[in-house]
């Protein structure tokens, strides 16, 4: 099997302890169709055991893996080598949020204004040529939690304090899901850590490994708060958002 | 009240929850991240039994009630579409009868189909569509349906600690004491007591079991998934055949997931990816029942390594059962204080839990009844309500 010799510098570090960040280099054989979090547990196996990242389902569809891929925020599992267009990678952990270990974090800060309750499940689309009657099939939704958006949102790490773009998305979408509640989520979505402190750099829809295009729906929830009197709600969300837009 | 100190943050954390429930007092170690070795890395099938109705009753049995206590307990990580298992051929019609038969013997509610209405309810099946039977598969969150049970037991107590590695099992006699601990995060070694200890490291418990001089009945049998981006059916399709290589597609968000393969390993760690002939496979046989795969590059290509229950000499890793067992070391090697949980599967992860926490109960004399088949799951995002290390 052909493979490229490939020069990981990996930033090491844990936080709290007597152990400054620093990058440590390891080298990997790399075939077409190895991903970053395969080198990592190549260089775990055979290198350090006590390399720390955080990984779960290998396919893109928990969020564990997110970091600094070469100074941008990927999915390690579904990032290959081959990909990347360099012999040289750097890995990062996610910025904003506690390093625990290397490039593993505590996500508590992700979570902080998404509500626990909100709905993960939503309509899936309908499979073109599938008979009408297939109308009530349910899917995860597409956003899996990875932080990378947080991570690349320049207003997250800015010093007023902001819920940033995972926490709006998610509250955009628990709004389309649950018109009941929009007074009390546009209220969240108004107050002071909300969207006015979005900058429209449009990096969280440029890194959301998921598509979920979040600066889109920040912009959907900042139509609904201005044409929003002081307590009254309008109700209701614009949409669908067509595929590819930003 | 007993401390018991759990080795392994996959189906660990089913036992974490069922033993907090129970009054215990609780500590769970994970190597890494929590779900980081099989159980957070399987297709996402939260499984109907059906696949095991032809040859392993039992775990046919155990996966449907597990299957509709899990859609009670956790509503939000699962698709609930159902599946279809998909006849191609004449040979795969001649397992309709003793399938439905299985199914009914299950009480897996099981429903055969034309092969036009299977199409209709999915169009991406194959022209070559001979008949199909539906049944209450689902499709689950690999992550964070677990994660409930992680964030249920972290709120009623139990002390979960991760990228925490066993390092060694002390032992006073024949009685373990206790386990060395090595914390990835601050760098220290230190020691925590036990009044019981539970070896549930899945592949990897043969070599915790080792550290005590025990040797446990592991298989590890690693397979390969693939996942596609792009969702060609709503419903999980199976192969209408025995248990066996590329006989199931797992649709998952926008995703399609193959699985899978298998083989028997002499350790967990000794693989270094998903060999590319096993992805060859995977495509050309889900390709069979879904010719649109064939159309997609694999999105990603993993490994996964089961942790199988060897009770009998097998060389063929679809013939050796999906069932489970907790084994006490006392009754078996002469060694208190240690119980390994070995074999299973996502879908049974409540029940081993619970049977694992009965035997606990017995060996310890309490008597408290398992509740955790009625008692509601916190949601997954609970466990980061608050610092999640210490």
């Amino acid at each position: 099997m052909k493979t490229v010799r490939v020069e990981m510098a990996i930033s090491r570090g844990r936080g709290g302890s007597i152990d400054p960040p620093r990058f440590e280099r390891f080298t990997v054989d790399a075939t077409e169709a190895m991903s970053v979090l395969d080198a990592l547990e190549q260089i775990r196996l055979h290198h350090d055991p006590a390399l720390a990242y955080r990984h779960s389902c290998h396919h893109g569809a928990c969020g564990t893996c997110a970091c600094r891929i070469n100074d941008v925020e990927r999915l390690a599992c579904t990032t290959r080598l081959s990909e990347l267009g360099s012999d040289r990678i750097t890995i990062e952990p996610l910025t904003g949020f506690r390093r625990i270990a290397d490039l593993a974090v505590d996500m508590t800060a992700l979570f902080r204004d998404i509500d626990p309750y909100w709905s993960c499940l939503k309509p899936s689309e309908p499979i073109p040529g599938a008979c009408p009657d297939s109308t009530s099939l349910l899917r995860l939704e597409d956003c899996i939690e990875c932080g990378a958006r947080v991570s690349a949102c320049p207003a997250a790490h800015a010093a007023e304090p902001f819920m940033g773009p995972a926490a709006l998305a998610a509250l955009h979408s628990e709004l389309t899901k649950n018109p009941a509640a929009s007074d009390r989520l546009l209220a969240a979505a108004g107050s002071e850590r909300g969207e006015r402190r979005c900058r429209r750099a449009l990096a969280c829809s440029r890194v959301c490994p998921t598509r979920v295009y979040p600066a889109r729906r920040i912009g959907g929830l900042r139509r609904q708060l201005s044409g929003r009197g002081p307590g009254r709600s309008r109700g209701g969300i614009e949409g669908p958002w067509r595929e590819g837009e930003k | 009240m007993e401390h018991v100190l759990i080795i392994g943050g996959g189906t660990g954390g089913a036992l974490a929850h069922d033993l907090t429930l129970r009054g215990f007092r609780v500590t769970l170690v994970e190597r890494g991240e929590l779900l980081s070795g099989t159980t957070g890395r399987h297709h996402g099938l939260l499984h109907s039994g059906a696949r095991y109705v032809l040859h392993d009753p039992r775990a046919a049995r155990e996966c449907w009630r597990e299957n509709q206590i899990l859609r009670r307990l956790a509503p939000q990580a699962i698709e609930p579409n159902g599946g279809l298992f998909v006849a191609l051929c004449e040979e795969d019609l001649t397992h309709m009868g003793p399938f439905l038969e299985g199914c009914a013997a299950a009480g897996i509610p099981a429903r055969p189909i034309s092969a036009r209405r299977a199409r209709a309810l999915e169009p991406n099946l194959t022209p070559d569509l001979r008949a199909a039977v539906e049944v209450p598969d689902a499709a689950m969150d690999a992550w964070r349906l677990p994660m409930h049970f992680f964030a249920t037991a972290r709120a009623n107590g139990a002390d979960i600690r991760t990228f925490t590695v066993v390092t060694g099992i002390r032992a006073a006699g024949r009685c373990i004491t206790g386990v060395e601990l090595l914390d990835l995060c601050r760098h220290r070694a230190f020691f925590l007591e036990a009044d019981l200890v539970v070896n549930a490291a899945g592949p990897w418990s043969g070599a915790i079991a080792a550290m005590a001089g025990i040797k446990v009945p592991v298989q590890p049998a690693p397979g390969v998934m693939v996942a596609l981006a792009g969702r060609l059916t709503q419903r999980v399709i199976n192969r209408l055949q025995p248990a066996g290589e590329g006989d199931i597609i797992v649709p998952q968000r926008r995703l399609s997931i193959l699985g899978t393969t298998a083989w028997l390993a002499q350790g967990p760690d000794a693989i270094e990816g998903p060999p590319e002939d096993h992805v060859r496979r995977l495509f050309d046989l889900a390709g069979r029942m879904v010719p649109a795969v064939t159309g997609f590059a694999p999105h990603a290509a993993w490994c996964a390594c089961r942790p199988l229950l060897k009770a009998v000499e097998e060389d063929n890793p679809w013939h050796i059962s999906r069932t489970f067992d907790c084994l006490d070391h006392a009754v078996r090697d002469g060694i208190e204080g240690l119980v390994t949980l070995i074999g299973g599967k996502a879908t049974t992860m409540r029940a081993m839990a619970e049977q694992t926490a009965d035997l606990i109960c017995r060996k310890i004399g309490r008597n408290v009844a398992g509740r955790t088949h009625a008692t509601p799951l916190l949601l997954y995002r609970h466990f980061w309500r608050e610092e999640m290390t210490r």
